[in-house]
């Protein structure tokens, strides 16, 4: 078993190498998160790792374009889009779909085969690339159109960015505030566009907003590694690694990208220690027993803003979970409180009744006016559609501390 | 041989290269293995050879047609590899191939998708039986075979391709090798297979499917050399937490010889139902546990604890009063947990008990109203029976 052991250096560095020429989103993934196990002691394995990312990184250099562009849109583009109308609500001037300017055109994203057909001169810099993206993240204050044309626009005006970002190879500090950023607004999409839709089947916007969530989390890590050597831990590093493992809180779902066990061996010890990672881990714990009582109450308790709206899927499995614990192992002459269920379900009363009924079940009063749930009822079934969303007991102390 | 003509010979030359440039252009990756495979001496392909000895111009032919001459720097040299594999020349047979080999991977980097996959395995597969034949032609000529280390580098080019770095795309490797039945899996020294096992076995393991990381890992125990203790003890470090998830207990004297005793306090706390004793032995073994990949399923093992917990009490019970034992109070449980120093409310509790029974773990009901657990008279606490606590 020892003899795979030296090959293993060599089929690293063919990483830094991009083999396929997709787009550069799909760079992040070259870096190579696969290693052979040794047999000596654990913690080098993580060294080498790193050591390796960095040999790529020094190689990747070498390669990388310097951008000229001194706009948020190189002006060749603004000009074309202009003459074939293909300009977004927000770019246009004073609402004419034939006008922009260079104050509201903003890049848009386009898959390049590979590096070597881009112009410099369509490539912003750094400090226009910050610009950018702090202007777009301010239209999300807009209230003037509906939630889902901001995400639109800003989504694919973010990837762009990102897009100009590893394609100059840019991975200092400045690129993981960026990347931060860019990882908010998507956790946050992620939120928002689940509660603009109803239905059961996930939408199309939120999916790819998941799709591109688990990208530039991905690249975020690899700057955090690349700027290791630097700069060990970022302030922000432990919630954003956790953002992870709350992604993939459910392991019988089809895992994208690497098993959480796998995951865990790279992250470094600090992170793991940390209060973020620690509320991460424990919500992986409890969910994964199925300890809706603890999951439940932890999230309410100890969950920031980000890690809310990333779990929040998981909060209705749990209490559908829950749900079924009650309904099918409880005594069926003792029907339960609906009171006492709220303060399970960390739900308002009157939102229980609803979430019951969803599950075709039938809630009844007794003799002092209590309302309670009769358990094993015949009619208990899953939902059909998609549920709608509930209030969630503890939610009101996150909302203040979200801050943009 | 029986006797061909040009003309049999031309057709059957052009039948292949129009198989080979149909089932690139539909990603027909079934087809495509079937013309790589040297080694499995279908008569198609030793015909084909024939007819490449009979018309001597297939190279004019691939290199003048449009349909053919984009893949040329892959079949010229195949058709020179098959030749003189026909005529037992191993070493030009492999030379050949592998200029052939290294061509295809040029074309598999363009390809749009990892369709051919199985293809680049069948190429791998061949290349090394290649390698082996031209290395013992070289000894048995006296000179030095080092035709398998030239195939060494080629493979590592392939897997450079193959291992993007995410172990998700290595499971798709591997349920192609798995499926694709291109070889026998008995054919391999005992060796590889045990080593093959042992990773394999390792992925599940990280993905958590147990029966399979339990079977793999098994066999790579039985078949490991019982002198290798370090590899015997490496392929225990991940059975054995495999082998807890489904309720089999590894005996004190195993984890003691292969010096495992990290996992002493696990097994002792799933003896004992001992919370404390678990939650203990998993901080003080976190960094360890996490970085050989085995913490999460460890950590899974809570469950189990808390049923041996429960049928603990349960046995305690029925020794005082028979008649009752099959009544257990939620109070009694909460009093048990907090002299295991477990601080947990009764609402907690109570949830766990749903789970226990949700999940067959126990088997009774709970009554709310007086806070009891009525287990069933016939096999409350059943055992896991070789399969993991299902969700």
């Amino acid at each position: 078993m020892e003899r795979r052991h030296h090959s293993q250096s060599h089929s690293q560095r063919q990483q830094g190498r991009n083999h396929f020429s997709s787009s550069s989103s799909n760079q992040s993934r070259s870096n190579n998160r696969f290693s052979f196990p040794k047999s000596s002691s654990s913690s080098s394995s993580a060294n080498d790792v790193r050591d390796r990312r960095r040999e790529t990184q020094e190689e990747k250099q070498e390669e990388a374009i310097v951008g000229t562009c001194p706009f948020m849109c190189p002006e060749a583009e603004r000009l074309q889009r202009q003459r074939l109308r293909d300009l977004a609500v927000f770019e246009r001037l004073h609402g004419d779909p034939r006008n922009s300017s260079p104050a509201l055109a903003v890049k848009k994203f386009c898959r390049t085969m590979s590096a070597k057909e881009v112009r410099a001169s369509d490539v912003r810099p750094l400090p226009v690339l910050e610009e950018t993206l702090n202007y777009l993240l301010s239209l999300l204050d807009s209230t003037e159109h509906p939630f889902e044309v901001i995400h639109d626009f800003v989504f694919d005006r973010t990837r762009s960015v990102r897009q100009d970002l590893i394609m100059q190879n840019i991975v200092n500090d400045k690129a993981i505030n960026m990347f931060e950023k860019i990882v908010k607004f998507h956790v946050i999409s992620h939120h928002k566009l689940r509660s603009s839709c109803s239905s059961s089947s996930i939408s199309p916007l939120h999916y790819l907003n998941l799709e591109q969530l688990t990208k530039a989390l991905t690249s975020l890590y690899n700057l955090y590694e690349a700027n290791w050597s630097s700069k060990p831990i970022h302030e922000k590093e432990a919630e954003f690694r956790s953002f992870y493992v709350l992604l993939h809180l459910d392991s019988n779902g089809q895992p994208v990208g690497e098993s959480l066990s796998l995951w865990f061996r790279h992250v470094p010890s600090p992170i793991i220690k940390s209060k973020e990672m620690w509320f991460a881990r424990q919500a992986l714990r409890y969910f994964q027993m199925g300890n809706y009582r603890r999951f439940l109450s932890t999230v309410a308790a100890e969950a920031s803003y980000l890690q809310y709206c990333i779990i929040e899927p998981y909060i209705d499995e749990v209490r559908s979970l829950a749900l079924c614990c009650i309904h099918n192992c409880y005594y069926k002459l003792h029907p339960y409180p609906l009171g006492h269920l709220s303060k399970v379900l960390m739900m308002e009363e009157s939102d229980v009744e609803l979430f019951c009924n969803a599950y075709g079940l039938q809630t009844c009063i007794d003799e002092l006016g209590n309302k309670l749930l009769p358990t094993k009822q015949t009619t208990f079934c899953r939902p059909k559609g998609g549920l709608q969303n509930y209030s969630f007991l503890g939610f009101q102390q996150l909302g203040r501390q979200i801050e943009l | 041989m029986a006797y061909m003509s040009m003309g049999e010979a031309h057709r059957r030359i052009t039948d292949y290269l129009n198989r080979f440039s149909d089932a690139v252009s539909s990603q027909d990756v079934a087809s495509l293995k079937q013309l790589l495979s040297f080694s499995s001496n279908s008569p198609s392909l030793l015909s084909l050879a024939d007819s490449l000895n009979v018309f001597q111009d297939a190279n004019r032919l691939i290199k003048q047609s449009d349909n053919y001459s984009p893949f040329a720097d892959i079949t010229v040299p195949l058709f020179r590899s098959l030749q003189h594999y026909r005529t037992g020349n191993l070493v030009d047979a492999y030379l050949a191939f592998e200029k052939s080999a290294n061509a295809f991977i040029q074309e598999f980097r363009n390809w749009e998708s990892a369709w051919a996959l199985e293809a680049l395995y069948v190429i791998a597969y061949e290349i090394r039986v290649l390698a082996e034949r031209a290395d013992r032609e070289l000894a048995s000529n006296g000179k030095s075979p080092e035709k398998l280390k030239a195939a060494g580098s080629f493979l590592m080019k392939v897997f450079g391709v193959l291992a993007l770095g995410t172990v998700h795309l290595c499971r798709s490797v591997i349920r192609s090798i798995e499926t694709a039945r291109i070889f026998d899996f008995e054919e391999f020294p005992k060796r590889d297979k045990v080593t093959y096992m042992y990773y394999t076995g390792r992925l599940e393991v990280f993905n958590e499917n147990f029966p399979a990381a339990d079977q793999k890992l098994s066999y790579a125990l039985i078949n490991c050399n019982p002198r290798s203790e370090a590899n015997i003890r490496m392929i225990l470090k991940y059975l054995i937490p495999v082998k807890l998830s489904i309720g089999i207990l590894p005996k004190d004297w195993l984890l003691e010889k292969y010096n495992l005793v990290e996992y002493s306090n696990i097994v002792q706390a799933l003896r004992r139902g001992d919370l404390r004793l678990l939650r203990h032995a998993l901080e003080e073994h976190e960094d360890q546990f996490l970085r050989s990949g085995v913490y999460l399923v460890l950590e899974k093992l809570e469950l189990q604890v808390y049923q041996r917990l429960f049928k603990k009490i349960y046995i305690i019970q029925k020794q005082k009063d028979p008649s009752k034992a099959h009544q257990m109070k939620l109070d009694v449980i909460v009093k048990a947990l907090k002299w295991l120093e477990m601080d947990m409310d009764v609402d907690e509790v109570e949830c766990i008990v749903a789970i226990l029974i949700h999940k067959n773990l126990v088997k009774g009901y709970f009554a709310h109203k007086s806070k009891v657990v009525v287990l069933s008279k016939q096999d409350p606490f059943p055992k896991l029976n070789g399969k993991p606590v299902n969700s």
